[in-house]
């Protein structure tokens, strides 16, 4: 009676170690992607530093504490001060932003309006909290 | 008389370790995360839809939390703690990108301390870090 033989299994062959690697490199991958932090990057002013800016150019925006927002003292909602800054920016590409932000306000807020101006791509973007003496 | 020639077989890697290597592999990834490990401080990130990547090659996260705890590698500090931090790494390497990881619901003013002092330290960037409004 003829014995089988028993057939060999080459691990290279198998295609489990490229499954390995395949598994190690999305590891690496997600792993990496964690740690990343996204955002916005904001400059922040030389100390002393002054620009001069045409006064027509300066849109004054203010947030107060309850999270309305207000253009030249007028309640505006976020959606409307989008177009409305997309607008101001067609007339005027030099346009300065001014955020004016009252010391209560929730951060969320401030973001929104931050990511307003990074979205248009506003240059000349200036924020400041409001001091209580103010 | 003939000499029978022996067979040359074929060389082989025992399957039977894959197991170990499996193992062993279990341990690198284990010890890799641990390096990569994030001291997260529990807060509610605030969201945005539009956002850029702020990692540089060297980073500070100063964490708030929503009720104005200052937190640096997981631990709580005080405001002039995390103002001694900040001015030591940026000593260290000016380029350092600090990160401001705030509650969303935590008062402007608190992270408004920190853009102070960045401000007095003269350093020119910061980083706010928002999450996808989807994540």
């Amino acid at each position: 009676m003829g014995r089988k033989k028993r057939k060999r299994i080459d691990i290279a062959d198998s295609g489990a170690l490229s499954d390995l690697a395949f598994l190690l490199i999305i590891f690496f991958i997600v792993i990496a992607v964690f740690n990343v932090n996204k955002g916005f990057m904001l400059g922040l002013p030389k100390k002393n530093s002054t620009k001069i800016v045409n006064t027509l150019d300066i849109v004054k925006v203010k947030l107060e504490n309850s999270g309305v927002l207000k253009i030249d003292d007028n309640p505006i909602s976020v959606k409307e001060l989008e177009d409305e800054i997309s607008n101001l920016l067609n007339e005027r590409p030099n346009l300065t932003f001014l955020l004016k932000i009252e010391p209560d306000v929730d951060y969320q807020s401030v973001v929104n309006v931050i990511e307003i101006v990074r979205k248009l791509e506003v240059e000349n973007f200036s924020f400041s909290m409001i001091e209580a003496s103010e | 008389m003939k000499i029978k020639r022996k067979k040359r077989r074929a060389p082989i890697v025992p399957i039977n370790s894959m197991s170990d290597i499996a193992f062993l592999l279990l341990i690198f990834i284990m010890l890799i995360s641990l390096i990569n490990y994030r001291k997260e401080v529990k807060i509610e990130y605030p969201e945005a839809e539009f956002q850029e990547i702020t990692q540089a090659d060297k980073n500070i996260e100063i964490w708030v939390d929503r009720w104005g705890n200052y937190f640096y590698n997981g631990h709580q500090s005080s405001i002039s703690s995390v103002e001694g931090l900040i001015a030591q790494s940026v000593a260290e390497n000016p380029s350092v990108r600090i990160h401001i990881i705030a509650d969303k619901n935590t008062p402007y003013k608190n992270v408004n301390e920190v853009v102070e002092i960045l401000k007095l330290l003269q350093h020119r960037a910061v980083s706010f870090v928002v999450k996808g409004a989807s994540q």
